[in-house]
């Protein structure tokens, strides 16, 4: 019955899509298996003149790619993609788990993509490809899945064009959390200061008498 | 020193001693003495009296319904009537839950956030005109969860002004983003306490799949609901991780199958540790409507409150119909998924250091919400002549007792079953144990009885804790019975004693004297220190410093 109403959905999507096919945002689509945003082939950004190169990378998602990072519950095959400035990417995102996940990148120009993102949805076990072209300036994008917690929990990963400009914080297996420091002090801070206070002290004569001499 | 001298100083000691001894160690005899012969000590001017918190940083009560929300309509052939609140329901995921997530066309689910499949209508069995197959999906969200990277709650959700506990919630299977966009931190309108009420008819074949998108292990136990122990395949279905099947880990799903033979207003909670997942939000109203031709139930009510689309069941016989789902939570069993945000420690944090047995509840909510914000969507409107039907859950740890201020109202069932009419009670306080429903009938006769006619009447917990935000007040579960005539046209009640601003500045119920407001951290975040090896460098750098500087002004005098 699950499989039945399953391919239900599916065709009734389909309909539901075609019949409202007109009212779409261009670069969309959506059904049962999960939706692409911002897919962009051919419109190049003002600053480039030509696609300067070709990518395609092949995202995997899913809980089994958490477990090389402690600590982490969700995670991508992969964290980090480079490619040059100017160039066609092409992405074929698969969904390994039996939950959305998503691939969406931030921060491209606002005139070629609905508020600047490009956006892949993948319901439970489904796929879904897309393309985007990035402009020509060097950085970092970030990408990430939006689902509540994904992200602070591994699903976390940047897209470095050209040089880019360093790494954005709390990727797995490449950058350190920004907040949250460890440690015996950090549960008691009045502990810390009586030990720098302490340690200026013992110091502070030490050198005195050192640098007198 | 000669012998005078000595005296001299005695004297003056033993006298230093007299008047620096404290007033009231002398005998009163004395001071009395003292004061008829020398007269009373010389006035203490008082600090001055803090100003009243200025209303300027106050929220608007009511934000306006850009969207247009609340105005009756009609959205994929379903006819949705006017919401009186001041903030509605989003009518596109009402009709979509109505006529089936696959029965409507892509820009309503796209304004709906809904999955595709999130409520697939299949086939109608009886014949009687409407689908008989319904497979729910319902996903796990974390609201005001913790970050590696930020000091503040993220998919934020505030119960009242400035309360960000976190929170789990099920959900309707969303498309798209958690927040609001991706700028924004707080969550999309789907996505609230309490996790929503959900309307099957009975005889419905009914599949719920629990997607898990939480970090934790969930199950979902059908409480009250007729539901078979095993499914025809062999696999549990009671939602118990001993008993009847292992919990949905992360990024798995799990289907649970029913057929419920009999109606009533029953209840559905995740059964994993259950005395921190139920308590944490994990739980919602399950209703089996009465069978009736042509009979599209409201398959999801998000956030509870106002039933938008009643059953014909329920229409035959009632004006109106609202879902109130009262709960309570714990600010410190909240704050756990806030401390850390490593899913091994938020475990161990949940499961072991967790005490529930030493645990005290902070915040009461009615509908997702505490005072002043349950006035937002959680009213109940009405008007002179109507009978109303409540659907009443206390999904908390301890009991309510509901008082209707102005009427009295008559518990028709007790946890989905009908009790017979002649025994059938009139009561101005309800008692509802954790996990109870009651279904009421609020009738606005005004007969002296029924009810004492039209005004904005007070409805809440009467044990005083529950109408208190973290033990202050006015908060909890407090909202009301408001009559049409009293309700303005932006959906907020026309009262007439003090003003709203005080309750609706962010600082207020963090008990801040000015209301200025502050930004609630993070727990974990909050206490947090640099570390030592960073600490005892710096201490060190520091002290050779000052030392060398010293050391060097000092020779240079020396010199001179």
């Amino acid at each position: 019955m699950f499989l039945l109403l399953l391919s239900l959905v599916a065709v009734t999507s389909v309909q539901a899509q075609n019949k409202h096919h007109n009212h779409q945002m261009p670069g969309m689509s959506m059904d049962a298996t999960g939706m692409v945003m911002g897919n962009n082939k051919d419109k190049l950004p003002d600053d480039c003149s030509e696609i300067s190169g070709e990518y395609e990378i092949n995202v995997v998602a899913g809980t089994s790619y958490a477990k090389s990072y402690a600590s982490t519950m969700f995670g991508f095959n992969k964290h980090e993609w480079r490619v040059k400035p100017c160039s066609r990417i092409t992405v074929n995102f698969k969904n390994e788990d039996d939950v959305r996940h998503q691939w969406m990148l931030h921060g491209l120009p606002k005139y070629l993509y609905d508020r600047g993102m490009f956006h892949m949805e993948a319901s439970g076990g489904h796929s879904q490809s897309g393309v985007f072209i990035v402009p020509s300036d060097d950085k970092t994008y970030l990408v990430h899945c939006d689902i509540a917690q994904h992200m602070e929990k591994g699903m976390k990963a940047q897209l470095i064009v050209g040089d880019g400009v360093g790494d954005l914080w709390s990727i797995p297996g490449i950058s350190a959390d920004f907040e949250r420091p460890g440690g015996i002090l950090a549960a008691k801070p009045v502990f810390a200061w009586l030990l720098a206070a302490f340690i200026f002290v013992i110091v502070f004569f030490v050198g005195f008498r050192f640098f007198k001499l | 020193m000669t012998r005078l001298y000595r005296i001299l100083l005695l004297i003056v000691l033993v006298l230093a001693f007299a008047v620096l001894l404290p007033w009231q160690w002398y005998p009163r005899e004395w001071r009395v003495w003292y004061a008829d012969s020398f007269g009373a000590s010389n006035f203490n001017q008082q600090p001055e009296t803090i100003s009243a918190i200025p209303g300027d940083n106050a929220e608007e009560a009511c934000p306006p319904d850009i969207k247009g929300w609340r105005k009756p309509q009609s959205i994929a052939g379903v006819e949705l009537a006017a919401s009186p609140n001041c903030l509605a329901d989003n009518p596109h995921a009402v009709a979509a839950f109505v006529k089936g997530t696959n029965n409507v066309g892509h820009m309503t689910l796209m304004d709906a956030r809904l999955s595709p499949d999130a409520v697939v209508k299949g086939r109608d069995l009886d014949g009687d005109g409407d689908p008989d197959e319904i497979h729910i999906r319902l996903e796990v969200f974390e609201l005001n969860g913790g970050s590696p990277d930020l000091d503040v709650p993220v998919t934020q959700y505030s119960i009242a002004p400035g309360i960000t506990p976190g929170l789990w919630v099920f959900a309707p299977k969303s498309a798209g983003m958690s927040t609001e966009n991706f700028e924004s931190l707080l969550a999309q309108p789907g996505l609230r306490l309490p996790s929503p009420a959900i309307r099957v008819e009975q005889g419905d074949k009914v599949i719920v799949t629990l997607e898990n998108t939480h970090y934790m292990p969930h199950t979902i136990h059908f409480h009250g609901v007729d539901h078979p122990f095993l499914k025809e395949n062999g696999e549990g279905n009671d939602g118990v991780p001993v008993t009847s099947e292992k919990p949905v880990m992360p990024g798995k799903q799990r289907s649970y199958e029913m057929q419920p033979r009999q109606a009533g207003t029953m209840f559905y909670h995740c059964h994993v540790e259950v005395q921190a997942h139920v308590l944490m939000g994990l739980n919602g109203l399950f209703i089996i409507e009465e069978n009736r031709p042509n009979n599209w139930v409201q398959t999801f009510n998000i956030g509870d409150g106002f039933v938008r689309h009643s059953s014909v069941a329920v229409k035959e016989k009632y004006d109106r119909e609202y879902d109130l789902h009262y709960l309570d939570l714990d600010k410190e069993l909240g704050e756990k998924i806030q401390q850390s945000n490593d899913p091994r420690i938020v475990t161990q944090l949940i499961n072991r250091d967790y005490d529930i047995s030493q645990a005290d509840f902070e915040y009461y909510t009615l509908n997702g919400r505490s005072f002043p914000y349950t006035a937002r969507d959680s009213l109940i409107v009405t008007a002179p002549g109507e009978l109303v039907k409540l659907r009443v859950v206390n999904g908390g740890s301890e009991g309510v007792a509901i008082h209707t201020h102005g009427h009295k109202v008559t518990i028709t069932h007790y946890d989905g079953v009908e009790h017979p009419k002649p025994s059938q009670i009139i009561r101005d306080v309800v008692w509802i144990a954790s996990a109870q429903r009651v279904d009421l009938e609020l009738s606005t006769e005004d007969d002296g009885l029924h009810s004492y006619g039209e005004g904005v009447w007070l409805m809440h917990d009467h044990q005083e804790k529950g109408v208190t935000t973290n033990g202050f007040g006015p908060g909890g579960n407090v909202s009301a019975i408001v009559y049409e005539r009293y309700l303005q046209d932006n959906g907020w009640p026309m009262t007439f004693g003090m003003g709203w601003k005080n309750f609706l500045t962010p600082g207020f119920y963090q008990r801040q004297e000015d209301g200025s407001g502050v930004t609630t951290l993070l727990a974990g975040v909050e206490e947090s220190g640099p570390s030592v090896i960073r600490l005892i460098a710096l201490a060190a750098i520091a002290g050779l410093f000052v030392a060398l500087l010293l050391a060097w002004v000092l020779k240079g005098r020396s010199r001179d």
